[in-house]
């Protein structure tokens, strides 16, 4: 017994030094940086940063990565402590809410000095990272919600392909006639995501779910969302859409596991940088088409061009300077967006874009094709999440609207109610 | 105790007048009986490990395709490779050892502990045992989503981010549930032993080592299985402090495959997921052989 | 309270060591969990206590005292919290006696020297030790789901299975079983329990022609009821405490049916940064368990029978 704690104090002393030594100071600058991902995306990254490296060899970067859940409880946690690190990865969801509590630092003067090249960057690409005109993230590579269709399955149906600017009336004629055709469902019940709720309104409407400032609705008639709760049910009563109880059922595992890939479902709906996850999981020989999402009757484009996610450089950086130089390059960089394999979604700098083109897979292409359609068929984005955002979409919009509608325990016209008085008191806050 | 009945034992009865044969048939019936009830559940008890190594050898357009199957349809252990790869040439190898020092290192200054101190709420009397037994059981009610901001605050102020010392220093002081658990073990330990020593001049701290301690092997080896795998499995307070990739565990590194928003490798996870059960089965088949030993304190009370 | 230094007949000494202070002694041996008592758990606890009448936000990293408004709000407004009470309470009233009873039960059955009883131990212990990570999840939404293992069984006896996770009515039941089915660990409690009862007690009972029945109720319970005692006070506590397989699996849905109290916690601490509201739900739980655990404590004079009490 005593020799064996003897030991392991010893090996616990030597721990302690050799990470210690660890820590001690190197003539180089460190920048450290973090980021969520799987494990394609750490590869292709750390890959990345490592030919960032071996072309300046004066700066170290330190970097951290953790799946989607647990970055945000681990910066979090960093946050509180004074630990975060120069360059973090952030989300068009939350991007406000560290702003407001002045967690992250404007990019404009970046810019102004041309540290941060955006000359090849579109507005409107970088319009998602704006919080009350300043920017506060780079946008690292451009998605938009889709639906993708199973070529096969229409044809077997006999069904057309249908236009750009389809309506939910064409969905729920087409969704209908694909169940009764060939017995499987349309398309699962992924449908009830707030993000249709917030394009909504910015399709029928010209406006979105929140108003400009997040201090309220966006919207006085409730008809619209009504309207679209009244399709659903609908259509999972008549079973051409996945029934929400079976949807609980399977929870969240991942965009690999739509109802599209084993073919239950006709068509699907996610993100298009996703489309590769998707693809993936099919196999090859399937024929996937991105298509637009429906639209409200007579309205605009139910589309946006959605940052899928930023770097955005925090208030506690101990180098903001070079984490800004790293951020240029990191989407710039022909050479470092050829490593990223536009597994982000697709590069917003047109030279990289046209430099990747020829390279690409079929999935990806489809990606490429896809963003092409859109930017001439989309409704300009809206401001960043409000603050409120996140306690509305967790406590109202799942328990308190959608989950009680889709059990059948309220109608549609009922939920709304309770989802604007709710929503109401949690944004005048 | 029940009425004795010195002519009606049940046991001799049936040894004395049924013949040889009979009863070792009725022997090898309870046998085979056995193992069927038994066996079986046992396979229901398995059933969720066959499935996930089973889906551990689908091909990625396999998993999702061919859910409930547990045989794969084509075989494909290249899910394991890939996912052993690791992180930008950060593989499992590394995780592995981290998680095994941790696990190890962890459970030694844990266990032990543990009996240090259950010793001395079981064994001594002394002022305020009450106090500090009923606080050391509160500690156990909190849940640590509340504490661990404050703790990360107090351990980055010690500069001990990317360190071990936040992982192993608080184990020194055993763990609560051991603890508790111990204790209760040791009140079941008659104090005639303790007595006779106590005779013969031991201090406390002697009962404790050669009278206890012996004694206590199968709680001991309970808690070792317990607190390796719970260190085994435990996410939370490595995701916090150990940030550096390199020092990550296994545990933390199944999570870091997974991201509903891009693209995850399902057949890596499992492969993964399932390897990490085996140290943890290796290490609970070997110890639980000496739960069959026992204690057997004769020689006192006959 | 100085011991006496004159030198006492041989008794008298061997009294007051047995039924004396040792204060220094004891001190000693619980001073490793003391200090680091005092260095790492109690400012943690202490810091959570305040901010439970505060309204901290994790990331604005400051909060203002608001007196009780918390608690108002959890009682009085908050309709997740009641329904979170409901899960977690529901959740233990079936899962823990559940637990324990198979885990008695096989513990029992695998109290024996057969060969190859290593194997069954590890098969009944195996679902205890999956742990929780994704891959776990998925494996365990598989076998309740509507083709999977549960209504597999279930079919075999001419019931059809419902949507086990799906529905409002039966997720809760996919936690209750899933937590009567890993019920290794206090099985592995009770099993070094049983292996604590001396032989020898068991074989003058067979001499005295006891059977199997009265051995159990006169021998084995009676030893075992401080492992019991252990076993349904940490259940209990681990059964409020209940997170893991909810955040994983369920994620509280549907319609927060499976929304367990800790789990509620982490969402308002994690998601909605409100770690002020957070503290003050973990401390009104705090003082839930903490009752409840000094009731169970006081009725154990009543029922748990120490060795080490005997013959005092």
């Amino acid at each position: 017994m005593k020799t064996t704690k003897l030991s392991l104090i010893l090996t616990l002393i030597a721990t302690f030094v050799l990470s210690s030594v660890a820590v001690m100071a190197q003539d180089q600058t460190e920048v450290r940086i973090s980021w969520w991902g799987s494990q394609t995306r750490h590869d292709l990254t750390i890959a990345a940063i490592e030919l960032y490296e071996e072309l300046h060899p004066e700066i170290d970067i330190v970097y951290e990565f953790q799946g989607w859940g647990d970055h945000w409880t681990k910066l979090a946690t960093q946050a509180a402590g004074g630990e975060l690190p120069d360059i973090m990865q952030h989300d068009y969801a939350r991007i406000e809410e560290w702003v407001n509590n002045g967690l992250l630092l404007p990019l404009d003067s970046y810019i102004e000095d041309g540290v941060i090249d955006t000359t090849n960057i579109a507005d409107s690409s970088l319009a998602g990272g704006l919080v009350d005109g300043e920017l506060y993230g780079i946008n690292l590579g451009n998605n938009s919600e889709n639906f993708t269709l199973d070529a096969d399955a229409f044809e077997a149906a006999g069904i057309e392909i249908p236009a750009d600017d389809w309506t939910w009336n064409d969905f729920e004629e087409i969704a209908m006639k694909l169940h009764e055709e060939l017995g499987i469902y349309a398309i699962d019940a992924g449908i009830t995501t707030e993000q249709l709720w917030k394009s909504t309104y910015m399709s029928c409407c010209d406006s979105w779910a929140y108003n400009e400032d997040g201090t309220a609705l966006g919207y006085d008639d409730d008809q619209p969302l009504i309207d679209y709760y009244n399709m659903l049910l609908r259509l999972q009563e008549a079973g051409a859409m996945q029934s929400y109880e079976e949807n609980v059922a399977m929870g969240d595992q991942g965009v690999e596991a739509n109802l599209i890939v084993p073919q239950e479902a006709a068509m699907a709906y996610f993100w298009s940088n996703q489309i590769v996850a998707v693809w993936g999981a099919a196999g090859e020989d399937r024929n996937l088409i991105m298509h637009t999402v429906p639209r409200v009757e007579g309205g605009q484009p139910q589309n946006y061009i959605k940052p899928s996610m930023f770097f955005s450089i925090t208030s506690q950086a101990k180098q903001p300077d070079e984490a800004a130089a790293f951020i240029d390059w990191f989407v710039n960089s022909i050479e470092a967006n050829e490593i990223l394999s536009a597994e982000r979604g697709v590069p917003v700098s047109s030279v990289v874009r046209d430099a990747m083109a020829p390279t690409l897979g079929a999935a990806q292409a489809e990606m490429f094709r896809y963003l092409g359609v859109i930017e001439n068929n989309n409704s300009p984005i809206r401001p960043a999440d409000p603050a409120g955002h996140a306690d509305i979409q967790n406590n109202v919009w799942g328990p308190e609207f959608v989950e009680p509608i889709m059990f059948g325990l309220i109608t549609p016209e009922e939920g709304a109610a309770i989802l604007r008085e709710e929503a109401t008191r949690i944004l005048g806050q | 105790m029940a009425t004795i009945k010195s002519s009606d034992s049940v046991i001799s009865k049936s040894r004395m007048t049924t013949p040889k044969e009979v009863w070792y048939k009725r022997k090898g019936v309870q046998t085979v009986l056995y193992h069927l009830f038994v066996g079986l559940a046992a396979i229901l008890m398995l059933y969720p490990l066959f499935w996930l190594f089973g889906s551990s050898f689908k091909p990625p357009d396999e998993i999702w395709t061919n859910q409930t199957a547990i045989i794969p349809n084509e075989f494909y252990p290249d899910n394991y490779p890939n996912g052993w790869a690791g992180f930008g040439g950060i593989n499992f190898e590394v995780f592995y050892k981290n998680s095994f020092f941790y696990a190890i290192v962890g459970t030694l200054i844990n266990v032990t502990a543990s009996c240090i101190v259950a010793y001395g709420f079981a064994r001594v009397k002394f002022a305020g045992k009450r106090i500090w037994f009923s606080i050391m059981l509160l500690t156990l009610m909190l849940p640590a989503q509340v504490q661990i901001i404050p703790q990360y605050i107090v351990f980055t102020q010690l500069g001990w981010l990317n360190t071990w010392l936040p992982l192993l220093l608080p184990r020194f002081g055993g763990q609560a549930f051991f603890i508790f658990m111990i204790i209760q073990f040791i009140r079941s330990i008659p104090t005639d032993l303790d007595e006779a020593a106590m005779i013969d001049g031991a201090s406390k701290v002697g009962i404790f080592y050669r009278i206890i301690m012996p004694q206590l092997a199968p709680a001991i080896v309970t808690a070792s299985i317990f607190s390796f795998y719970w260190t085994w499995d435990e996410f939370l307070i490595p995701l916090i402090y150990l940030n550096k990739p390199d020092l990550y565990t296994v545990s933390l590194a199944l999570r870091t495959f997974s991201d509903p928003s891009g693209q995850t490798d399902w057949g890596a996870i499992f492969a993964m997921s399932g390897l990490s059960l085996v140290p943890v089965f290796i290490i609970f088949v070997t110890f639980q052989r000496y739960l069959v030993e026992g204690i057997s304190t004769t020689g006192l009370k006959g | 309270m100085a011991e006496s230094v004159i030198t006492l007949p041989k008794t008298k000494r061997k009294k007051s060591s047995k039924f004396g202070q040792h204060n220094l002694v004891g001190y000693l041996f619980i001073s490793p969990w003391l200090i680091t008592f005092f260095l790492f758990t109690f400012i943690p606890l202490f810091v959570s206590l305040i901010l439970a009448f505060t309204d901290f936000n994790v990331l604005a990293n400051s909060g203002d005292f608001i007196g009780l408004d918390n608690f108002n709000r959890m009682f009085n407004e908050d309709r997740r919290y009641w329904k979170s009470v409901y899960a977690t309470v529901k959740y233990v009233v079936f899962a823990v006696p559940l637990r324990l009873i198979f885990a008695l039960a096989v513990a029992m059955l695998l109290n024996t020297t057969r060969r190859g009883i290593g194997i069954y131990r590890a098969a009944f212990y195996a679902p205890s030790i999956v742990g929780g990570s994704i891959a776990v999840a998925v494996m365990w939404r598989e076998i309740f789901g509507n083709e999977g293992l549960v209504n597999f069984v279930l079919g075999l006896v001419g019931i059809v299975g419902p949507n086990w996770l799906g529905r409002p009515e039966t997720a809760i039941w996919t936690l209750i079983i899933l937590a009567a089915w890993q019920f290794g660990s206090p099985m592995l409690i009770f099993l070094a329990g049983l292996k604590n009862i001396p032989k020898a007690l068991y074989e003058s009972a067979e001499i005295d022609g006891a059977n199997g029945w009265n051995k159990f109720r006169h021998i084995t319970i009676p030893m075992l009821t401080p492992i019991i005692f252990f076993n349904l006070i940490m259940q209990m506590i681990s059964g409020f405490m209940v997170f893991t397989q909810a955040f994983i699996i369920t994620g509280g849905r549907p319609l927060d049916t499976t929304l367990f109290y800790a789990l509620y916690i982490y969402r308002r601490a994690f998601e909605n940064f409100e770690m002020g509201y957070a503290s003050a739900m973990a401390w009104v739980m705090l003082l839930v368990i903490a009752i409840l655990t000094a009731v169970v404590f006081r009725s154990s004079s009543y029922w748990v029978h120490y060795e080490a009490d005997e013959g005092n």
